[in-house]
């Protein structure tokens, strides 16, 4: 994928991540935007990626994982706690990706999931969220996507 | 009980005696001689495999093998052959020659009408086609005992007594070299050992060319016995070596040999030749390659 | 009720026994097989059964571990319907080997020859994931069942949901691997780890849910969840067949279509719409798993099942069924009765759902920080108590991983991280829990055992080290063809003295080193060690005899039958005694040497 395109991907999911978790919104309603995110981020992935390419299989997924780490800062309940699953997940998702792309010949991004994990790590310490952190976060997810 | 001591001992060293004897019976080798299949019927499976096989090969451009990139691979030797696409006529006499060479055994009217055989060599495109040898073989790195491995000369070898039989390696095999065991062919009289140093394959154990490792293993047995007194001081390189499928092949289109030495017929005779590989292989490093047209 | 259900299990499970039974002795032909695809419907059901084996964990422990409230009756449903799934998740993989007894070759521990299990192959992870999964998931259900006696456990129950949580969805995970790290066409998908997660959680609540419908009651929860993950699911589909450009119709309509019927009134209210939606759901999962374990099965075979395959399918329902219900009739008197049946969990809002949850802990007087529900970061009461077990758990994966990677074995392979990764988890968990509960009993003496349940874990232990010590022996090393020699010795011609040398020296020097006097370094990996040469040993054991141990082999010495005529194995022995009276010559020069 061109480094636009992935550019274009990470806002297309900041851009999802705020439909998510609203205030009163039942689970039906968000299972299904996962969903309809899913097929979204499918037929992006479909159209500006190579379908040939084998780094392109786990995209839109890595794209949904992305999607709810940048959601769970607008929860309101057990933010913590949710924020460092999302990230866990982000990481399942590039590490087992990766090691089976790594049995077809592919490297792993040891730099991203490193990234993911240590951040992972460090946002089990945090204690208040503020607003300035929530940014912070979401602009260190970003740059993971983009730049690692 | 009416028994003294001196009946007692003598009753026991009789025991004794027994079971000595017992152990050093002779095991009779087991009478195979009635039903053992007859020649013809492995010529009959030859042609009914020749008659059902793949017409396509989908075949693209590789460069020639170099050394392996594996830790502990040997410089000096990689072996493998190059199949002739220009003067093979696809006459099958090398698959018959593999399989009486290494115990191929037969397989049941059922197994056959599925296309199930177990030749080591098929026939696809109308050329003998057989396992790579990959150098990045991925039948390996899944196979979960180590039962398929490496050796540092080239050779994707197969310890039979190591595998239990998952298909693990079948399954990611992207020709579908590897035949499995699924019938006890020694059992059912449909196994013959034509090579005594081969051994025969029990049920449910994966096969696949091993290149004739035997032969390579003889050379290089011979070499280290003329070493020790001193006759050559070089390493053993393979020369001279041929599978039993370049030796039966009446147009020499298949020739065996060492990627790795100049002399060897195998980089002669490919130097000016273009090397293809099957598709699904072309990426993991293939040892025995097929060559068409000149450069 | 549960008893019909049994005899209608048993009416499945005994003809499926047969079938069992046929096809692990007819091995892997007895089951429908192309020449291109070597698994079949085992794997299939291996898939399957393993992917509801989630359903306990999932529901019971990430619930427990999320603060979702979940009643003590579903709970032990869950749990218990994993165990049993696990018994048949076992099976498939084990019967679906070409030589069973070899089994034990796929565990990742050192055996007496110095083999080692390829770490590097999804299918020694799997066997690892599902042995440490079982156990726990064993561990968590009895923990579960001993709170009603002992309170004191209920402490150890979140902690070890913690530990479950990541290693159900590792389960699943590695297994999805089995088929993500290959070459074939079809299984190309690295997104194959999250597409297996959400299908066997799919799956598993089905059978949840149809469970419940047995027990006589439901919990909406999970029937939302149910229809939540069908959309998810075709959402994934989507992806799959952009991917590859092929879609398993039948399964898209059974677990993707049918399952929307539930927004109808109708069909959701009555207890047999209920029941439809899941089986529906069941059938259609078990068709993808079957589609995606051979892709052209249906395009290559007329019928792509035969009876055994039937049987097979036939056997593990039933045999689920069995032994579901039967455990569930025996515990009955446990799982029911007063205060156990906390009534419904309607799940309105998860948000809500765990609002409440809080407030009523809060009402019932356990100290739980109200003030946004903050908790200090790291101390949680969970973590508290796992808090050593899990770096014991770390320190031992660390040591573990170290000494794999030295094991001679991987010296000539390319080898990396990332191969050893999958293994890791299973072993930190494995061993966080054991000294979890070693603490626990030893240390904190948090519960107490009866004297049957102290001897059968001894007894337990006693097998387990047993077995341990069997595998590492490892089987037989003999020859797959008997080829011992029908010849007496030395009826053909007698071997040179310099022949025999050149034997010697290619054959034997490797290990006995050129003159006779071991080759230290590789000799000292065996056990018994070889004997030392000396004149009066080999005078005293024979000629004969000696040739024999050439030619049929012996402890650590393989057989030379097939490679050396008896004459030349006596050549041998005369040569060996020649460099035994070397040998002894010039210890006694040494000995003079050293007198001077």
């Amino acid at each position: 994928m061109t480094p636009l395109a992935n550019s274009l991907s990470c806002l297309i999911a900041l851009g999802c991540a705020s439909f998510l978790w609203r205030k009163g919104s039942s689970p039906y309603r968000n299972g299904a935007l996962l969903s309809v995110f899913l097929v979204l981020f499918s037929v992006f992935c479909y159209f500006a990626g190579d379908i040939n390419d084998p780094t392109i299989e786990h995209y839109p997924f890595r794209m949904l994982a992305l999607c709810l780490c940048l959601s769970t800062t607008s929860l309101s309940l057990y933010r913590r706690r949710y924020l460092v699953l999302a990230q866990s997940l982000w990481c399942w998702i590039e590490l087992f990706g990766g090691i089976s792309l790594y049995y077809h010949g592919i490297d792993i991004a040891w730099t991203r999931i490193a990234a993911l994990l240590s951040m992972t790590l460090c946002s089990t310490f945090l204690s208040k969220i503020s607003k300035e952190m929530e940014f912070c976060l979401m602009v260190f997810w970003l740059a993971v996507w983009v730049f690692f | 009980m009416g028994m003294d001591r001196r009946e007692f001992i003598k009753s026991c060293s009789l025991v004794a005696v027994m079971g000595l004897l017992f152990g050093c019976r002779k095991i009779p080798l087991e009478e195979l001689a009635g039903d053992l299949p007859s020649l013809k019927r492995f010529e009959d499976e030859v042609k009914l495999a020749l008659s059902q096989a793949k017409k396509s090969l989908d075949l693209v451009k590789i460069p020639t093998p170099g050394a392996l990139k594996i830790p502990g691979a040997s410089t000096l030797n990689r072996f493998g052959m190059a199949i002739d696409l220009d003067s093979c006529d696809g006459c099958g006499k090398c698959i018959l020659a593999c399989n009486l060479e290494n115990n191929v055994p037969l397989v049941p009217n059922e197994d056959a009408a599925r296309g199930r055989f177990m030749h080591w060599v098929d026939m696809r495109g109308s050329a003998p086609f057989m396992c790579a040898h990959c150098g990045n073989a991925p039948c390996e790195r899944v196979c979960p005992t180590g039962a398929a491995n490496h050796t540092p000369d080239g050779l994707s070898a197969m310890m039979y007594k190591r595998c239990t039989g998952s298909r693990f390696c079948g399954a990611n095999c992207p020709v579908q070299a590897r035949k499995f065991n699924f019938n006890d062919a020694q059992k059912l009289g449909l196994a013959r050992q034509f090579n005594r140093e081969v051994p025969l394959r029990d049920k449910g154990v994966m096969e696949k060319c091993s290149l004739c490792l035997h032969r390579l293993q003889n050379d290089r047995l011979k070499f280290k016995t003329s070493l020790t007194v001193g006759e050559t001081a070089e390493e053993w390189r393979g020369r001279g070596v041929k599978t039993a499928c370049a030796e039966a092949c009446p147009k020499n289109a298949i020739i065996f040999g060492n990627w790795l030495d100049e002399k060897s017929p195998l980089v002669k005779l490919t130097k000016n030749r273009v090397l293809y590989a099957p598709r699904e292989l072309a990426d993991l490093d293939p040892s025995v390659v097929f060559m068409r047209g000149r450069r | 009720m549960f008893k019909y259900l049994m005899l209608a299990g048993l009416a499945l499970f005994l003809p499926g026994l047969y079938a069992l039974g046929y096809s692990i002795f007819e091995g892997p032909s007895a089951w429908m097989v192309d020449s291109r695809t070597f698994w079949g419907t085992p794997i299939s059901l291996f898939v399957f059964w393993i992917g509801l084996a989630h359903a306990g964990t999932l529901l019971s422990a990430i619930f427990l571990a999320l603060e979702i409230k979940l009643d003590r009756r579903t709970a032990l449903i869950a749990e218990l319907s994993t165990l049993v799934c696990l018994v048949f998740a076992g099976i498939f993989p084990l019967m679906h080997l070409g030589v069973v007894e070899n089994f034990y070759m796929v565990m990742p521990l050192l055996d007496a020859r110095g083999n080692f299990a390829n770490v590097g192959s999804p299918l020694v992870w799997d066997f690892c994931c599902i042995a440490v999964y079982a156990l726990l998931s064993l561990v968590f259900f009895m923990t579960h069942l001993k709170t009603r006696e002992i309170p004191a456990l209920d402490k150890y129950r979140k902690p070890m949901a913690w530990l479950l949580f990541p290693l159900v969805l590792w389960v699943h995970t590695v297994v999805s691997l089995d088929f993500a790290t290959t070459f074939v066409p079809q299984w190309r998908g690295a997104f194959f780890p999250v597409y297996f997660i959400a299908g066997a959680i799919f799956s598993g609540l089905a059978l949840m849910n149809l469970l419940l419908c047995s027990e006589g009651y439901r919990v909406r929860l999970l029937e939302r969840l149910q229809l939540i993950f069908s959309w998810f699911m075709c959402a994934i589909w989507v992806w799959d067949l952009m991917l590859k450009g092929s879609l398993c119709t039948s399964a898209f309509i059974f677990a993707g279509v049918l399952p929307q019927f539930r927004m109808i009134a109708v069909i959701r209210e009555n207890k047999w719409g209920r029941i439809a939606l899941s089986l529906s759901v069941l059938i259609g999962l078990f068709l993808e798993r079957l589609y995606i374990v051979s892709p052209d099965f249906g395009s290559c075979a007329a019928s792509p099942l035969n009876w055994i395959d039937w049987g097979l399918i036939a056997f593990s329902v039933g045999g689920f069924v069995l032994l579901f219900f039967g455990i569930r009739r025996y515990l009955n008197w446990k799982m029911e009765g007063a205060g156990s049946y906390f009534g419904e969990v309607d799940g309105t809002d998860l948000a809500d759902a765990e609002q409440q949850e809080l407030e009523k802990e809060g009402a019932r007087g356990i100290a739980k920080p109200r003030k946004g529900f903050y908790i200090q970061p790291w101390a949680s009461e969970e973590y508290h108590v796992l808090r050593l077990p899990l770096l014991v758990g770390f320190a031992f994966a660390l040591v573990y991983s170290i000494w794999v990677l030295s094991q001679s074995v991987f010296a000539n392979v390319e080898f990396s991280f990332a191969n050893i990764v999958p293994l890791l988890y299973p072993v930190i968990a494995l061993v966080t829990t054991v000294t979890l509960y070693v603490r626990a009993y030893f240390v904190e003496q948090a519960f107490t055992l009866s004297r049957h349940e102290k001897w059968a874990s001894v007894i337990v232990l006693v097998l387990v080290a047993a077995c341990a010590g069997a595998f590492f022996a490892g089987g037989s090393s003999q020859n797959s063809t008997n080829t011992i020699d029908s010849q007496s010795i030395g009826v053909d011609a007698p071997v040179s003295q310099s022949h025999a040398r050149l034997l010697w020296n290619t054959r034997c020097a490797t290990c006995h080193g050129v003159d006779g006097k071991f080759n230290e370094k590789f000799v000292r990996e065996f056990y018994p060690v070889p004997q030392k040469l000396d004149v009066q040993r080999l005078d005293s054991l024979g000629t004969d005899s000696l040739v024999k141990v050439i030619l049929n082999g012996r402890a650590n010495m393989n057989a030379y039958a097939g490679r050396l005529t008896p004459s030349e194995a006596l050549g041998l022995v005369n040569y060996m005694q020649t460099l035994a009276k070397q040998a002894t010559e010039s210890a006694k020069e040494g000995d003079n040497d050293s007198a001077r």
